[in-house]
Order: structure tokens, then sequence, then C-alpha cells
């Protein structure tokens, strides 16, 4: 049944993912083409100085790619739901109702898993021919806490989605916008070390935020 | 008989104002129970609490015995649920919706019903559900439901944007379904004329309350459709045994549950100025114009 | 689960209130600080401060009360404004008797700043040695650059990639003779061309002592700096200023600032409390004298202190500007970390 829930929100999803595929590693790969194009005009030497001393990273058009993918993600999948309240055809199956839930923000998760990995793929399979590992670890860093947006992105759209009253919807997508910001407070690579694993499972946690919607949809709620 | 479906006092508000209190019923297994209402009276309301979409501020609403909204979830497989307008998943096409249901009903689906329904609609393979039209929606919607193989059918507003070949393939489908399988069905429509054809328990609804709930053919040989003349001018000052009596040029029509006899008694006894006094049986739509009135 | 998810969305609102009413109300009604600049005059042996008033202008003062004009403020302060003076063909031909020449001023004279968030930052771990006796007279950028590990120093030729083995051996080798443990507490260097010459990185080692290392023709240059016994050496700053006459300034764990002689040698100076992780540093100094500004989350402390042996001649401390109110917050002008903090 479970697969059926992934069968099911696969539909929704497989044309979004194949453009986010597309563009995620474009512009990936298009960041690393930048690199390369700098050693070359301006030789490897310069550009190992500006990413020490001056802390770039070259990825700074990434930045909010991934939280842009998580969002789009989570509508794609979770409008068509909400049409004409289908969601009652959902949760009608038979079926617990919060597996069936986790199953489908666990289709949206692994999508866009795919996506991001294929990016981090792309960029491990590059950089560390033409940096030391420090210069490598520093990009890979500063682009963690942005990777890590785009799954809380897609968890928080998923929660204003199923929310079924606009009024909470609006609440909700201000309380999402603020914490959001949380993940874009680094200035320099690795600031996020230390607090990313506990980032990391409070992102994991808003998983239950869709509880509350599905809850308050069940009730049928008008305020 | 069992009593498949029971709803007990149910009291809904939307914010302060009420849709109705107190509200009970039942529905008996093998039956069709249409309800009936205007617009406003909440028939959405019950559909959406017996449905397990809303939960009403007071009383329960029971199916196979079990409260909807505390039900355990493999017990969902035996109601059978169509949304107003049919809506189902958009961007299937009619494989891909039957591939998705038929896992959640194991050892009851029944692809061949689907099918048999699926073959007669003129689709294209991959078509997607959001490119039909609201006839053909209404075919895969009624032929997922005829899968599934419930024993209680829950449809709101089934004729909602069929045109009148559809509904009619609509409810013949249904009914045959009903009396061959002893299934049990509760829905609602707001054109009642369909409903004559296929159901046969009504709950006529006016706010706040249920005006009645008869089997329809009893409600049909019970009620009586009364005309007669009256002054220029008269105002209608009836019994309460008379529903919603209207004036028009002279001519009074009221209906009501007495018999021809008593009914004339009662308005001798009112004093209403009546002449040439007549009366009949009407089909369902104006039965229930006649009891809930025009406005 | 359903009680789990409201009280994970009850502790969210929770803190982004705490995060951001603080925030929203500093934001609002924050103004800035007084603008006042200190500095202290050998002279007058006592504090000038300039500040600056919305109705009166600048207003210039020594702590005794006793206000100066522009002009005669240049002239107490006679290396700081030594180009106005000599515009204005002002300059003395000696100050507190001894006879200087505006180059001398200029040769001696420095300012030195840095940051708590300079220290508290995450660190790349690579890093650049110039060549510090180039065959010609300006300074270039190198080809490769370093890194430590446990076992030694690594050099790094930057257009392949690649590691140089035999440069790599020959520094390591260098650094263990002299007694350095690896890895490295503390690498400060100051890898720029933008300087008059080069004194390569002041290193302090596992073991927390300090040393000196620079390349000289493409040589290792390592010196063991013996600190006094008792002094544990916390943070060190290559200073490179133009006289020569200093390597860098080092704090120990107690937070006191010493100075690192040109020769190795290290002396106490008169500051008596400076910790580079909390405090900030401002130091403009010539041949007579340094203005030590400290600014801790508590409060700002000048010193003047005597240039010749660093003694303490006086002190003035004012509250700190810092109107932070309480509150969550993510960031801190303190340290260049993304956590959540009180």
């Amino acid at each position: 049944m479970t697969k059926a829930i992934f069968y099911k929100e696969w539909l929704k999803l497989r044309w979004y993912f194949l453009l986010a595929f597309i563009v995620s590693n474009g512009m990936v790969a298009y960041c690393m083409l930048r690199i390369d194009r700098a050693i070359e005009l301006k030789g490897a030497a310069h550009i190992w100085e500006v990413m020490v001393l001056k802390n770039v990273t070259f990825i700074d058009l990434l930045q909010y790619v991934p939280l842009i993918t998580g969002i789009i993600a989570a509508l794609v999948q979770f409008i068509p739901e909400m049409q004409r309240k289908c969601l009652k055809l959902t949760l009608h199956l038979p079926c617990s109702q919060q597996k069936m839930t986790v199953a489908m923000l666990a289709t949206g998760v692994t999508v866009l898993f795919g996506c991001y990995l294929a990016n981090l793929l792309i960029a491990v399979s590059y950089l560390p021919g033409v940096l030391p590992y420090e210069l490598t670890r520093n990009i890979l860093s500063a682009a963690a806490p942005w990777y890590l947006s785009g799954f809380a992105g897609y968890l928080f759209t998923a929660w204003i989605c199923l929310e079924p009253t606009w009024k909470r919807r609006i609440l909700n997508a201000a309380v999402a916008a603020i914490t959001l910001r949380v993940y874009f407070l680094g200035v320099v690579p690795q600031s996020y070390n230390d607090f990313l694993p506990y980032l990391l499972v409070y992102t994991i946690l808003l998983t239950t935020l869709s509880f509350i919607s599905i809850r308050r949809f069940k009730a049928g709620r008008q305020d | 008989m069992n009593t498949i479906l029971e709803c007990k006092h149910l009291t809904h508000y939307y914010g302060k104002r009420k849709i109705y209190e107190d509200l009970s019923f039942e529905v008996p297994q093998g039956r069709i129970l249409g309800l009936l209402g205007k617009n406003g009276t909440g028939k959405t309301t019950t559909i959406n609490i017996l449905s397990g979409y809303l939960e009403p501020r007071e009383g329960e609403c029971l199916i196979f015995g079990e409260n909807i909204r505390t039900m355990p979830s493999h017990m969902r497989r035996r109601i059978g649920l169509l949304l107003e307008g049919h809506v189902q998943y958009h961007f299937m096409n009619i494989v891909q919706i039957e591939k998705f249901y038929s896992s959640f009903y194991p050892g009851q689906w029944k692809k061949e019903a689907y099918y048999e329904l699926m073959n007669k609609l003129k689709v294209a393979p991959g078509q997607i559900i959001a490119r039909m039209s609201n006839g053909q929606r209404s075919q895969v919607a009624l032929g997922l439901i005829l899968a599934q193989d419930p024993d209680l059918l829950v449809l709101d507003d089934f004729s909602l944007g069929l045109d009148p070949g559809y509904r009619r393939l609509f409810s013949d489908y249904l009914r045959d379904y009903a009396q061959a399988e002893n299934k049990t069905v509760f829905l609602t429509s707001h054109i009642i004329q369909d409903m004559e054809r296929l159901i046969d328990d009504c709950i006529i609804m006016d706010y706040g309350r249920i005006l009645t709930q008869k089997p329809v053919k009893e409600l049909l040989s019970s009620l009586y459709q009364y005309t007669c003349q009256v002054p220029e001018g008269y105002e209608p000052q009836l019994p309460d045994s008379f529903y919603h009596p209207s004036v028009i040029r002279g001519t009074l029509e009221t209906c009501s549950f007495l018999p021809p006899a008593e009914a004339e008694e009662a308005l001798k006894k009112h004093g209403v100025p009546y002449r040439s006094l007549s009366f009949g049986h009407v089909n369902l739509e104006d039965a229930f114009i006649g009891l809930t009135g025009k406005y | 689960m359903n009680q789990f998810s409201k009280i994970l969305l009850l502790f969210t609102i929770a803190i982004l209130l705490v995060w951001q009413l603080p925030w929203c109300y500093a934001f609002l009604t924050t103004k800035a600080g007084p603008n006042r600049f200190v500095m202290y005059s050998s002279l007058l042996d006592d504090f000038i401060v300039t500040e600056y008033d919305k109705d009166k202008g600048s207003i210039r003062r020594d702590l005794a009360g006793n206000q100066y004009t522009t002009e005669q403020t240049d002239s107490l302060l006679p290396a700081f404004f030594m180009r106005q003076l000599v515009a204005d063909e002002r300059f003395p031909d000696s100050i507190m008797g001894v006879p200087v020449s505006p180059k001398e001023i200029q040769m001696t004279s420095f300012n030195f700043r840095t940051r708590p968030s300079a220290i508290n930052t995450p660190q790349t771990g690579i890093y650049f040695l110039l060549e510090s006796m180039p065959s010609r007279v300006d300074l270039d950028m190198p080809d490769d650059a370093f890194r430590f590990n446990r076992k030694g120093i690594e050099f790094v030729n930057m257009e392949t990639n690649t590691v140089n083995e035999e440069k790599s051996r020959k520094f390591t080798q260098m650094l263990s003779d002299k007694g350095f443990r690896f890895p490295p507490k503390e690498v400060s260097g100051n890898p720029t061309t933008m300087k008059e010459y080069d004194n390569g990185y002041l290193l302090i080692d596992a073991d927390g002592n300090l040393f000196h290392m620079k390349q000289t023709r493409g040589l290792p240059y390592v010196k063991a700096l013996p600190v006094p016994v008792g002094i544990k050496p916390a943070h060190v700053f290559i200073t490179e200023f133009r006289d020569r006459k200093m390597l860098g300034l080092l704090t120990d764990t107690n937070h006191r600032l010493y100075a690192i002689m040109a020769d190795g040698s290290i002396a106490l100076t008169g500051v008596p409390g400076y910790n580079p992780e909390q405090d900030e540093i401002t130091i403009f100094g010539n041949m007579f004298d340094w203005t030590v500004r400290i600014a801790s989350p508590e409060n700002i402390v000048y010193y003047g202190i005597k240039a010749s042996d660093f003694s303490l001649l006086k002190q003035y401390e004012i509250p700190s500007e810092n109107t932070e109110i309480p509150g969550l917050s993510f960031t801190s002008p303190y340290d260049q970390y993304v956590r959540p903090r009180i």
C-alpha cells in the first residue's frame, strides 16, 4: 500500500523531478565551470587566494536553489491534493493516515535527495581535482545549510498546503519564512559546522508539522 | 435488518450559525437513502460528518457500529466515497488510477467491473482525468467505486455537472449494483428527478431539522397536493398540517399528509373560503417543493 | 505524534519570538553611540578626547577638563597629526627633547587592530608563505600554499594541486629540528603583497611553544622563541610594522599582552587584560607612546603605553556602548559561527 502511495506521488513529481534535476545540476555544473574558467583566466593561485583570504566559494548562485526546488516540489505534490479537496480520497484509503502522510512526504524528500545527491556528485567529481580538500570542504560546508533548507522548505510548504484554511496558511507561511532565515545566516564557510547536526534533527522533526494540518483537515476546520 | 449507518444527536454550527441541532437518523442495510434539502440546510455538512471530514460539535456518526472518526483504517475498505463533482486524482489516467486503487483493496477489487465501464468511454489510453469531460470523469469515479465493491456507498451530489444521459447512466448503474448485491447507499443530489428512479428512502431536511424520513413510495402515496379557488386578495391562513400554501391569481396550492376527507374538514374548520377543491398525488420533485417551499 | 507536532510548532514559535522581538526592538530604538576618539598624548601625559556634538561640533578636551582647539590638538599629538603639521609647516624639530623628522615619525608609527570575530572563526587551514627575501623589490604571492597536519607541513603547488614533497620535507625537517610539535595550535601570518616586507608566520605548536617561521630564498627559516617560565601562549599576532622592531604581539592564558621583539625576546606590556576571544583591540603606536583601546563587552578602556618599555602610563575607562537587549540570536559580533545563543 505504501508502494501505491509512492506511485501516486511519483506520478505527480516525475516531470518536476526531471526539471529540477536538470536545472539544479545545470546550475551546479555552471558554478564548477565558472571556477574552471576563473582558474584558466586568472590562474589557480589567484583562485586559491581569494577562496582562503576572502572566503569566496564561487557557489553563491546556488544559495536559494535547493530552497526553491524544495518549495516547488511540495507545491507540485500537495496542490493537486488540495484542489477540490482531493485529499479526502487519500485519507479515505484503508491505510493508516499517519503512514500515508509519512509516505507522501518521504516520496518528496527522496526526490529532493536524488536531486541534491546528483548536485553533490557533480561538485565532488570536479573540485578535488583543482582544489585542496580544505577548500572543497569550505564549498560543501557553505552549501550544507542551503541544501538543508531545501528539505525544510519542502516540509514547511507541505504543512502550509495541507492546512485547510487560508488564515492559518498565512500564519504558517510567516512562521516558515522566519524559520527559514536561520538556514541563511552564515557569512563564512563552515559557520554552521557545530550547529548543523541540531539543525538537521530539527529539519527532520518538521515532518510532523503536516500532521497538524491533516488533523485540522479531518476536523473540517474553517477558522 | 441491520443498521449500517447511524447518526446520533448531531449538532453543528459554523461559527455562531446553527446548521442543525440534535439530528438523528439511521440507514438500514440494503437501502438507498437520499438526503434532500435546499441549499444551506446542511446536506454537505452531513455528508462531511459521516465521511469523517468534519467533527460535529456534538453527537456521533456510526458506520458498521464504529464511530467514523476513530474507526480502524481497514474498515474504510467497506465504505465507498464519491466526492462532490466526481473528484478523482486528475493527474492520473484510467490505467494508472486503477493500478493505484487496486493495491488498497486486495481480495475485493473487481477490476473487470471497472474496465467494463471504462471500455464504454471514448478516452485515449494515456488521457489523464483532468482532460476528460465531466461525464467521463463521473464514469471513472463510478467505475472505481464499483470495483472497490464497498458495502456502503456515500455519494455527495452525484448529479453535479452531468448531462441527463450521464445522470441516467449513473443512477441506473448504481441502482442495479445496490439491488443485486444488497448494498447500502447514502446520497445527496440537487436534482430531485433523478432521485425518484433511484432511492428507496428519503430524508427531507429543512433549516435546522428533518421534515420527514420515509420510504419514497410511502411519501408519494401519503402526500396529497390540494388546489382550490379562493377570493381575490386572500392571505392564506391554514393549519400547520398544510405545507407552504401559496396563492397565485386566486388559486391556492398546498400539500399535506392529511387524506382528502380530513383535509377538507380541516379547511372548513379553519374557515378557509375555498371553492372547487381538487387533490392529487405528485412526483418527488413536487413533493419536495411542496414540503420545503419555493423560497 | 499529534501532541509532539503541536509542541514542535509552539517551540518554533517561541524561538522565533525570543529571536525576532528583541531584534525588532533594537532595530527600532537603537541610536548611534557617541562619536568619540581618544588618543594618549605624551606631551600632555593625558588622554585627549575628541567628541562630536550635534550642536557644538567637535570638542577636544583632556581628562582634566581643559579644552583644546584643532591646532592645539595637532601639536599635542604630533605623531598622529604629522602630515597636518608638516602641511602647516608647524612640525617641530624635536619632540619630548628628541630630535625627529617626519620620515622617522612615519617609519615608527603604526596601527594595529583585531576583533574577536577574527579569532573565533572557522579556519580553512590553508596558508600562503611569501618569500621574505625576494630578488626583486616588490613582494610576490607564492605559487604554492601550505597546510599543517599531524606529521608535518605540506606545500601544495596550486597550478597542479599536487604536494611539493621536496619543499614539504625540508620545512618539516627544519621545524622538527627546532623542536616544533605538529600540528600547531595557532598560525598567524599576513599573506599579502601590500606591505613593506614579509616576516612569515608566528606559530604556537601543539605543546604551546612559540615559533617564528619564514621562507628565505626558498629555504626554511625557523626560530624557537622561548617564552619566560610560567607564560602559556594563547594567541599570537604577526605585526610586520615598518620599523621592524617587533615580530608580533602575544597573549597568554591569563590575558596578558606581550610584545615579541625582533630578536625573539618577549616583553610584558602594561596592558592589564586583553582577551582576544572577547575584546577588540586597537593600537595607535608611535616612537613615544601607544594608545591601546580595548573594547570588551563590559567597557572600553584606553591605555597610554610608553613605547620604549611598554609600561602603563595612564588609563581611561568608559562604559561599553554596547546596548544589547537580552534575547536569542544565531549570530554574534564576537564570532563568525551560526548557533543559537542567549
